[in-house]
């Protein structure tokens, strides 16, 4: 019974890993209808930044954020910017995904061009100090990250149903047209929002890094799971990623515990497939489209 | 009738300068290594084969069929595990290739099947997905595949294993193979199936009504690219001799693939080739002269590049380069519109109304809680033509979408008459195509990318399998609707009257027996509602019932035999036209108590 | 106050509109007649800077707004109530009206504006916390129009109101329009039912194939033989 608990402590506790890098990616998707593919390097990215910071300065990881998130959001607006709005036209969809694609690649590559392949630790600062919470065991890092993925997600959803920009997002988002005739600035919104979901994996990169080792191919690890999580809660919405990210943390962790490790990552898969094929809106999403009335 | 076109010979004086292009790259590609005579400048042409093999092939999924695939691997790697494998148990990779296709085939077919129903970005993320199943099978399976460790191939020389010392046998093996991918993919785009393809990928709501089965087409179309990719992927495992989870299914590796194809012209026959060639050297020379120092710079160019591809070239460097010979359909889409509908021809007496072709019973359907068809039955004659009105959104299209196979009713039948003289009861769009029901779409549905003449052959495809009858079909078709001085213009570049009638063409071309025109005169000019009409009343007189949804009233009144007026889902008048204007009903729900006054 | 001069517009490399020439005054209503397709929409849509005219200007009070984007055109006061109601679908109701009144000349008499907008469309208020997707599509067109007055434009645009609406229900939406109308607003007006429109309207245009064919007074159109024989079927 207790290493069932564990088992489930720790994939709450991988879960809430989990919705801290995927709700970056939710959001962007959900307003922009981008996938990003590069979403994953922008993590590798901040993990780094947060590496340098840290060993360079000697500062707390945590504290790296300051520098790291608006740098990520500084990345994020500039993809939109360049990369993303002279494509949003584009007849097919495949230009947008080379797009981001050929971004991942040369970001991958640029990594191992500067640091080759080695892995850079950034320094633990404590955060790797066991904690018992009644019969189970984590990580302090681990619960910081959780609470912050929580913390995230009530934010985010303030921000966009509370204030008057949030609203323009979510606008935008709805429906373009009709938001540009309201007098909002679609392509601002985009950047904007591009940023935000950047902004977030950077918030993301710098509670990551002192738990987990940093490498060029860090992001691919991860983002692949941020996409089964995203598709999971229902594309675009960021509460459905966290409760997305915590199934996906917690049949992890069981399938790692009770399979085999080797294989719980075909089982995770294995999940996502079918729920995209079977419910490719997602666990909870509902909508009904209309879309054949004449 | 005789046709009165020029033979296809100055088609094929056109190409020639391309067709020599072609033929001194593939030349060079082979006698470049042969003469220089150097070990790595051999392993680089060898890479550019096998990259343009592997690209060709992805192209016949991810460019004809568009359905983007980042999974290629997948067949890869199924293609060189099979041939280290049985090769480890005495068996030649020549036979191994052929049994990794096989496989590579049925896997293609069983893991596609499902995800079609995914679009764009989706149907890439499921096939990374895939992917990574399948090599985290490939690690945990290792009694057969060795795991993580890799498998080494036993070294047996000679061309029964595939195996050689020197470099030209493997050159000569890879140059073969991806002859025969291009040869291939020349074959498949220059037939009915390419057209198939190109069709369902630019619409699939009207490749759908041009009676294309669209499922089956996309499957075949993978089957043959997951073919080709496994047998290249037996032949690489044979030239590296050492196969690991990590190279053979691999994401970068299909990101690769993906990439020569959109770099060189994605979907274009030769593009792939073309990317293939010109970005494999350039990153393996330059990994060859910085060696280990550049760790990651061919994956920096590459990704590079990539970007630079999308933002500037979209469409390729084929799509590029085709923009330097002023392309022949220069005219002026604008005159289209102005363009004649040939004089038809009419028959002296119209044939009599002959018996019930198309019974529809008690149609029912919602959407959500909205009841957008409430019982609405009718039927329709031989040689008749049925006018359909009512307001927008009184539910029109939906019962053309019920009476197409485009939508399931929610209770109530729809049946058709077949030729021997039975009634059927048709469920899908194809259904519905094989039974003689051919349907246009009130929003305009052209296959963007292809000509005025492909858009028409993907119909005429349905009675002519042969695509030298299909284009002469086509023609006449085309000629008779008026787009006769269009024939080589990009759908695209039509104007909204010229798209109406290549809607119409490409449904004539099926030769249908019952016609359904949803809103065709909708955006005309009063000479051209004239002549439309005339048209359709020639139609007609050739046997062919019609079913006309028409807000152009001048239209509905002297086309139509019968009207049906529909109005929130329901039939609320139907009857010869000049009584059903005149009901109260009519008048309240869709003229307008104006209409009365105004007839005063 | 609005004038278009020779604009040609598409969408990609279809060309739609052919040197459209149109004006509106102060205080007028006008509307454009012409059959579906004939590219009613692609003028309200141009005007509104959701296309870009590839040749032609548009001015406004004066001001050259051809190549100004949507929002900033919906800035100095022009609103298009766009057909097929375009609501915002998972917000409520009060927040598309909030959005209505984005635009920077209205954000700051928000209430007032809603207050004076409940009005006129009393349904609206028992609506206002509902999912506007959870509407009626006549309560939609209520809302899409109350929307489109929140932004206090100088200049009203409707594409289409009575579309996919029972009889009954265009009744209301015509009331409507037509309290506005009485309350001096300039009105730009596209929609099927010619005769209802004609009768409420100053003067009207006739596009055909793209091109302006006709223009005149309202009333001079409804007796128009051209117009009587293409648009009422008579």
């Amino acid at each position: 019974m207790e290493t069932f608990l564990q088992v489930v402590a720790n994939g709450l506790m991988l879960g809430g890993l989990f919705a801290i890098i995927s709700i970056g990616l939710t959001l962007i998707f959900g307003i922009i209808k981008v996938v990003n593919f590069a979403h994953g390097e922008f993590l590798m990215a901040g993990m780094f930044l947060t590496y340098l910071i840290t060993t360079k300065l000697g500062l707390h990881p945590y504290a790296s954020v300051v520098v790291v998130a608006p740098a990520l959001f500084v990345l994020g607006a500039l993809t939109q910017r360049l990369l993303i709005q002279p494509l949003l036209s584009a007849r097919d969809d495949h230009v947008q995904i080379f797009a981001t694609v050929g971004l991942s690649t040369a970001m991958i590559n640029l990594a191992l061009l500067l640091y080759g392949a080695d892995i850079a630790n950034t320094p633990t600062s404590g955060l790797r100090t066991p904690v018992d919470i009644g019969p189970v065991r984590v990580l302090e890092g681990q619960i910081y990250i959780f609470l912050c993925a929580a913390l995230l997600v009530v934010g985010l959803e303030l921000f966009l149903h509370r204030t008057q920009t949030g609203r323009a997002i979510r606008a935008v988002a709805q429906n373009r047209a009709a938001a540009q005739l309201m007098g909002i600035n679609a392509n601002w919104i985009y950047v904007l929002s591009f940023g935000i979901g950047a902004a977030c994996v950077g918030l993301a990169s710098s509670l990551i890094a002192p738990l987990y080792p940093t490498s060029s191919t860090i992001g691919t690890y991860f983002v692949l799971t941020a996409f089964v999580v995203v598709v999971l809660g229902g594309l675009g919405s960021i509460p459905g990623a966290f409760v997305g990210a915590m199934l996906i943390g917690l049949i992890d962790a069981l399938a790692g515990f009770y399979i085999g490790s080797d294989l719980r990552e075909a089982v995770v898969f294995g999940v996502f497939l079918i729920i995209l094929i079977l419910r490719p809106s997602g666990l909870f999403g509902t909508r009904v489209k209309l879309s054949h009335i004449s | 009738m005789p046709v009165t076109f020029s033979p296809t010979l100055p088609a094929i004086r056109r190409l020639t300068p391309a067709a020599m292009g072609l033929v001194a790259l593939l030349a060079g590609l082979f006698i470049t290594p042969v003469l220089i005579g150097d070990e790595f400048v051999y392993h680089v042409f060898i890479t550019i084969c096998l990259f343009a093999g592997l690209s060709t092939a992805w192209n016949i999924v991810g460019g004809y069929a568009g359905q983007l695939s980042l999974g290629h691997a997948i067949f890869y790697g199924i293609g060189g595990y099979a041939g280290v494998i049985l090769m480890n148990m005495g068996i030649s990779p020549w036979f191994g290739m052929f049994v990794g296709a096989a496989i590579a085939a049925v896997v293609a077919i069983v893991i596609s099947y499902p995800c079609f129903r995914l679009h764009g970005p989706f149907f890439a993320l499921a096939t990374i997905a895939f992917l990574e199943v399948f090599r985290v099978l490939a690690l945990h399976f290792r009694d057969l595949t060795g795991g993580a460790m890799g498998m080494m191939i036993q070294l047996k020389l000679g061309w029964e294993w595939m195996v050689f010392r020197e470099r030209l046998p493997a050159l000569i093996i890879a140059f073969g193979m991806m002859l025969v991918c291009l040869i291939v993919a020349q074959v498949i785009r220059s037939h009915r199936l390419g057209f198939y393809l190109v069709a369902t990928r630019e619409r699939e709501s009207a490749a759908r009504a041009a009676g294309v089965q669209t499922v089956k087409v996309r499957l075949t179309a993978v089957a043959v690219s997951a073919a080709l990719a496994a047998m290249l992927g037996t032949f690489h495992a044979m030239y590296l001799t050492f196969i690991e989870p990590a190279a053979m299914f691999s994401l970068p590796f299909s990101i690769q693939i993906a990439m020569f194809a959109l770099i060189g012209g994605i979907g274009t026959v030769y593009g792939p080739l073309l990317g293939a060639v010109l970005l494999v050297p350039l990153t393996e020379f330059a990994r060859g002269m910085l060696g280990a120092e550049a760790l990651g710079l061919h994956g920096f160019v590459y990704g590079v590049v990539l970007v630079m591809a999308v933002l500037f070239f979209p469409n390729g460097l084929m799509g590029a380069l085709q923009r330097f010979p002023a392309p022949k359909a220069s005219q002026d889409p604008k005159v289209v519109q102005a363009a004649p509908v040939a004089a038809a021809p009419r028959a002296a007496e119209r044939p009599p109304i002959g018996q019930e072709v198309m019974r529809v019973e008690n149609l029912q359907k919602h959407f959500g809680g909205l009841h957008v068809t409430n019982d609405v039955s009718f039927s329709l004659r031989e040689g008749e033509i049925l006018g359909l009105i009512g307001p927008n959104g009184a539910g029109k299209t939906t019962v053309f979408n019920m009476i197409s196979g485009f939508l399931q009713a929610d209770s109530g039948s729809v049946s058709v008459l077949d030729r021997e003289g039975r009634f059927q009861a048709p469920t899908s769009p194809s259904d519905f195509a094989a039974l003689g029901v051919g349907r246009t779409f009130q929003i305009v549905q052209p296959f963007a990318a292809m000509t005025v003449e492909e858009n028409i052959m993907v119909g005429a495809f349905y009675r002519h399998h042969d695509v030298h009858d299909a284009r002469e079909a086509a023609r006449e078709t085309a000629h008779r609707m008026g787009l006769g001085p269009w024939l080589d213009a990009e759908a695209r570049g039509l104007t909204i009257g010229g798209l109406k009638r290549l809607e119409v063409a490409r449904v004539m071309a099926m030769e249908p027996r019952i016609l359904l025109l949803d809103e065709v005169m909708a955006g005309i000019n009063q000479t051209d509602v004239r002549r439309a009409i005339d048209l359709m009343l020639s139609i007609r007189d050739t046997g062919v019932s019609i079913i006309a949804i028409e807000h152009v009233m001048q239209a509905v009144m002297s086309l139509s035999d019968r009207v049906i007026v529909l109005n929130s889902g329901e039939i609320i008048a139907e009857g010869k036209p000049q009584d059903v204007v005149r009901d109260p009903h009519v008048i309240e729900a869709y003229l307008g108590k104006d209409f009365v006054h105004a007839q005063h | 106050m609005l004038s278009i001069e020779g604009v040609d517009a598409g969408y990609g490399a279809t060309t739609i509109l052919n040197g459209v020439t149109l004006d509106v005054q102060a205080g007028e209503v006008v509307t454009i007649v012409g059959a579906n397709g004939a590219g009613k929409t692609t003028t309200l849509r141009t005007i509104a800077g959701l296309i870009k005219p590839t040749s032609g200007r548009v001015t406004f009070e004066g001001q050259d707004i051809t190549s100004l984007p949507a929002h900033e055109i919906v800035d100095l006061g022009i609103t298009l109530i766009p057909e097929g109601r375009q609501l915002f679908p998972d917000m409520t109701v009060r927040e598309n009206l909030m959005m209505g009144a984005y635009r920077r000349g209205a954000r700051a008499q928000q209430h007032e504006t809603m207050d004076h907008v409940m009005e006129l469309f009393p349904r609206i208020r028992e609506r206002l916390d509902q999912h506007a997707s959870s509407l009626s599509g006549g309560e939609q067109q209520m809302v899409a129009i109350a929307r489109g007055m929140m932004a206090r434009p100088k200049l009203l645009m409707f594409d289409e109101p009575s579309l996919g609406l029972a009889p009954i229900v265009v009744a209301q939406v015509f009331e409507a329009i037509g309290k506005i109308v009485a309350a001096g607003a300039t009105v730009l007006i596209v929609e099927q039912n010619v005769f209802t429109t004609l009768k409420a309207a100053d003067r009207g245009y006739v596009l055909e194939n793209g091109s302006i064919v006709l223009t005149d007074t309202a009333e001079a159109l409804l007796s128009d033989d051209h117009v009587r024989q293409a648009y009422l079927g008579i």
